[in-house]
C-alpha cells in the first residue's frame, strides 16, 4: 500500500511553520458587517439570510452574492450596514401581544348565518 | 427584575421551546458557553477546509475537482456563518481569529490528523461529514436563535457533502484492488479519530448538564456516538469493509452499541496541540492570514480615505 | 464545415479550454487560504466557473471527435497543452492573482463577446451562456483591482509590480494559433489581433484611471505596447510551472494505472 506522506505544494507548510511562533500584530481588520437580504422571486419580500464582512456597500453586494446565493434562487439583493438596523427590545415581545379580544379585526370574528329569505 | 427572576423567565422561555435572541437577558455561563461552542465550531470549519483543500490540485477527475472546491468552499462558508452567529453574543471576528491563531482556542481534533490519500478525502466527506450531520441536526433544535438559523443553511449543504463523499467511496470500492485497499487503509486510520469526534464520554464531560438544560446541547456526546454508529456501521459493513474494532457490536436488548474505547489520553494530547498535524494546520492558517493582511488593510484604507463611490 | 475548418476550430477550442482549465486550477489553490473569508468564497466560485467553462469547451471538442474531457485533461503531456503561458504561472501573492484575473477575464469577456456572434451555432450558444457568468467576474475583479491599486502604499506597489510583470504574459492570450485565418474568414471566430486591440482599449484606460502605469502608450487611436509578449503556449511550448500542475494532477492516476473510475 503506497503512502504518499503527502505534502500539498500550495499550502506552503514550511513557510507557515516558520511564522507560527511569531507574535500577532495588535491590530487586524475583518471589515464592518452588512446584513444581507435576498429576494427569491419578483414580487416577493426581501428576506434576511445572514451578514457579510465587507469594506463598503459595493463590495458587500459582490461578496454577499457568492456567500449566500450559490444554490438558491435570487433576483435581487439588499445589504444594510448592521449598525443601521434599529429594533425593539428583544425581551419586549409582550409589546405585540393583545390581551383583549381583537377578533373583530379578523374574519374569524364574524360567524354569519346563512341568509334567510324574507 | 432580580437575577433570579430573569433566570426563571429565561428558563421558562427555553422550556416552552422558544428561541433566545441576541438582545435577550441570558446567564453569563449561557453566553460564554455558546461563544466557546460556536467559535470552536467555526474554527473547525475553517481549519477543516485544509485537509481536504490540500487535495484540490490532485483531484483525479474534472467533476471531483469542481466538487471538492465547492465542498471546501461550503466549509469556509459555514465558518463565515458561525463566526457571525458568535458575533451576535458580543465577541468580534478579529478576537476569535486571534484566539485561533495564538492557540488559545480549540477546534475539532479530527482535523489534526493527516489526509494522506485520496480515499481519506472520500472518507472524510462520507463519515466525518456524516458524524457532523448527526450532531448538527440536533444543534438545529438548540435554544439560541442565530446558531439554530445558521444550522439550517449548514445542514442543507452538508447533505451534498455526505452524498459526494459516499459517491466517491462507492466508485473506489467498485474499482481496482488497490483502490479498495486504499479505502480500507483510510478507515483503519480514521476510525479512532471518528470515534472521538462527538467529544469525551459523558462521565468525563465537564460542561454538559447545564448546557443540556439550556438546550445549548440537545444530546449528550455518548448519545450522538450511538446514533452515528447506528446510522453508519451497517453502511460501512455493506461495502465489505472491516471496522478495526473487534469489540464493536450492537445489543438488541438494550439497543446500544458496545465498543473499544478510543484512546482518550490521545484525545487530550491532540486537543492541547500535540496531534500529528496541529502545527501544520495552524501554520497554514497563520500564513494565509498574514498573506491577506495587506489586502484587508488596503480595502479598509480605501474606504477611510473616502474613495468608495 | 470543411475538414480544415474543423481542424482549426478544434485547435482554437483546445486553446480556450486549456486556458480556462489551467487558470481554474491556479485559482483553486486559494480555496481555504484567501485573504478574508468572504473573498475566499467568492474567488472559489470563480475558480469553479472557469473549470465549468473549460468543461464546456472540452465537451464541444469531444463532440467534434476529440477524446472525452477527462481523458483530454488528465492524460496529455505538457507539449499537447495549448494554454497560454500566462495562465500556468504560479498564483503569486494576491495582487498577482487578482491582476491576472482582471487581465484574463477582460480578455475572456472580449473573446466571448465576439464568439457570441460566431457562425458556428454550438459555440455561439456556449459563449452566450459563459458571458453571463463573466459579468460577475468583471464586476468582482474591477472592484477589487481599483481598491487595491488606490488603497495603501503597499497595495499600490504590489499591484503595480503585478501589472508590470503580468502584462507581457497576458499578451500571450492573443498568440495566433494554427488555422486562425480559416476561422476568421468563415465568421466562426474573431481575429486574435482584433481581440488584442479591443482588450487594450478596454484595459489600459481603466488601469491608468486606477493610478497604475501600463506598459503601453497611446498612439493616435491605438495603444502601442512597450513590452514583448510572452508567447509559445499556443504551440505547446511551456514553462516548468505547467509541469508542476500536471505532476500534481497525475499523482493518483499514475499510482494506479489500472483504475478506470475515480
Amino acid at each position: 500500500m503506497k503512502r504518499w506522506n503527502f505534502t500539498p505544494y500550495h499550502q506552503q507548510i514550511d513557510e507557515g511553520l516558520a511564522i507560527l511562533g511569531t507574535p500577532l500584530p495588535e491590530h487586524d481588520t475583518q471589515w464592518p458587517e452588512w446584513e444581507v437580504f435576498v429576494q427569491a422571486k419578483r414580487g416577493g419580500p426581501h428576506v434576511n439570510v445572514g451578514a457579510v464582512h465587507a469594506p463598503d456597500p459595493e463590495m458587500a453586494l459582490l461578496l454577499a452574492k457568492e456567500n449566500f446565493i450559490r444554490r438558491e434562487p435570487c433576483v435581487n439583493l439588499w445589504i444594510v450596514n448592521t449598525e443601521d438596523i434599529h429594533a425593539t427590545a428583544s425581551e419586549d415581545d409582550a409589546l405585540f401581544q393583545y390581551t383583549f379580544d381583537r377578533t373583530y379585526r379578523n374574519t374569524t370574528g364574524f360567524k354569519l348565518d346563512k341568509p334567510t329569505a324574507e | 427584575m432580580t437575577d433570579d427572576e430573569l433566570l426563571a423567565r429565561f428558563e421558562a422561555r427555553i422550556d416552552r421551546g422558544e428561541k433566545i435572541e441576541p438582545g435577550d437577558w441570558m446567564p453569563e455561563r449561557y453566553r460564554s458557553g455558546l461563544i466557546r461552542m460556536i467559535s470552536q465550531h467555526a474554527h473547525s470549519e475553517i481549519i477543516g477546509a485544509l485537509p481536504e483543500g490540500a487535495w484540490i490540485p490532485y483531484a483525479p477527475t474534472l467533476k471531483r475537482k469542481m466538487t471538492l472546491i465547492a465542498k471546501v468552499q461550503d466549509e469556509v462558508g459555514h465558518g463565515q456563518m458561525l463566526y457571525r452567529a458568535a458575533e451576535t453574543l458580543g465577541i468580534t471576528r478579529e478576537e476569535m481569529i486571534d484566539q485561533l491563531l495564538t492557540g488559545k482556542a480549540t477546534y475539532s481534533n479530527v482535523f489534526n490528523y493527516p489526509a494522506e490519500t485520496w480515499a481519506d478525502v472520500a472518507l472524510i466527506g462520507w463519515l466525518i461529514d456524516g458524524a457532523a450531520i448527526v450532531n448538527q441536526t440536533k444543534l438545529l433544535l438548540g435554544s439560541y436563535g442565530p446558531y439554530a438559523r445558521a444550522m439550517e443553511r449548514i445542514c442543507f449543504e452538508e447533505g451534498f457533502h455526505l452524498k459526494q463523499g459516499y459517491d466517491a467511496i462507492c466508485v473506489l470500492m467498485a474499482g481496482t484492488p488497490s483502490q479498495r485497499a486504499m479505502v480500507q487503509d483510510a478507515l483503519n486510520r480514521w476510525w479512532w479519530p471518528i470515534m472521538m469526534f462527538q467529544g469525551p464520554r459523558d462521565k468525563d464531560s465537564v460542561h454538559s448538564a447545564e448546557l443540556l438544560r439550556w438546550k445549548v446541547k440537545i444530546k449528550t456526546n455518548d448519545e450522538l456516538r450511538q446514533e452515528f454508529l447506528t446510522k453508519f456501521v451497517p453502511k460501512i459493513l455493506a461495502f465489505g469493509l472491516v471496522i478495526p474494532d473487534p469489540e464493536l457490536r450492537f445489543h438488541e436488548e438494550t439497543k446500544e452499541w458496545t465498543f473499544t474505547e478510543p484512546d482518550w489520553d490521545e484525545f487530550k494530547r491532540v486537543i492541547r496541540g500535540g496531534g500529528p498535524m496541529n502545527k501544520e494546520r495552524l501554520g497554514v492558517r497563520r500564513l494565509a492570514h498574514e498573506s491577506g493582511r495587506w489586502v484587508r488593510e488596503a480595502l479598509d484604507a480605501f474606504v477611510r480615505e473616502g474613495r468608495a463611490a | 464545415m470543411t475538414d480544415q475548418q474543423t481542424t482549426a476550430l478544434s485547435t482554437m477550442l483546445l486553446c480556450l479550454a486549456d486556458d480556462e482549465y489551467i487558470i481554474g486550477h491556479r485559482m483553486s489553490e486559494w480555496t481555504g487560504q484567501g485573504p478574508i473569508i468572504e473573498e475566499d468564497i467568492a474567488f472559489s466560485s470563480m475558480a469553479q466557473d472557469e473549470l465549468g467553462h473549460a468543461l464546456g469547451f472540452y465537451t464541444l471538442l469531444h463532440e467534434l471527435g476529440a477524446d472525452d474531457p477527462d481523458t483530454l485533461v488528465f492524460t496529455r503531456d505538457a507539449s499537447a497543452y495549448r494554454n497560454s503561458i500566462f495562465t500556468e504561472q504560479p498564483r503569486g501573492d494576491y495582487a498577482w492573482s487578482m491582476m491576472r484575473q482582471f487581465l484574463y477575464d477582460g480578455a475572456e469577456t472580449e473573446r466571448l463577446g465576439a464568439l457570441a456572434t460566431s457562425a458556428f451555432e454550438p459555440l455561439r450558444d456556449l459563449a452566450v451562456r459563459m458571458l453571463q457568468e463573466e459579468r460577475y467576474h468583471w464586476m468582482h475583479n474591477a472592484t477589487f483591482v481599483r481598491r487595491l491599486a488606490l488603497g495603501t502604499e503597499e497595495s499600490r506597489l504590489r499591484m503595480q509590480s503585478a501589472l508590470t510583470e503580468a502584462f507581457p504574459f497576458a499578451l500571450g492570450l492573443f498568440e495566433p494559433y494554427d488555422g486562425e485565418e480559416l476561422l476568421v474568414a468563415a465568421g466562426i471566430a474573431p481575429a486574435e489581433d482584433h481581440l488584442r486591440r479591443r482588450w487594450l482599449d478596454r484595459m489600459c484606460p481603466l488601469l491608468e484611471e486606477y493610478g497604475l502605469k501600463v506598459p503601453a502608450h497611446r498612439d493616435g487611436d491605438n495603444w502601442r505596447v512597450d513590452a514583448a509578449p510572452v508567447l509559445g503556449g499556443r504551440q505547446g511550448r511551456h514553462t516548468e510551472h505547467l509541469l508542476g500542475i500536471l505532476d500534481a494532477m497525475h499523482v493518483l492516476r499514475s499510482a494506479d494505472p489500472d483504475a478506470v473510475n475515480w
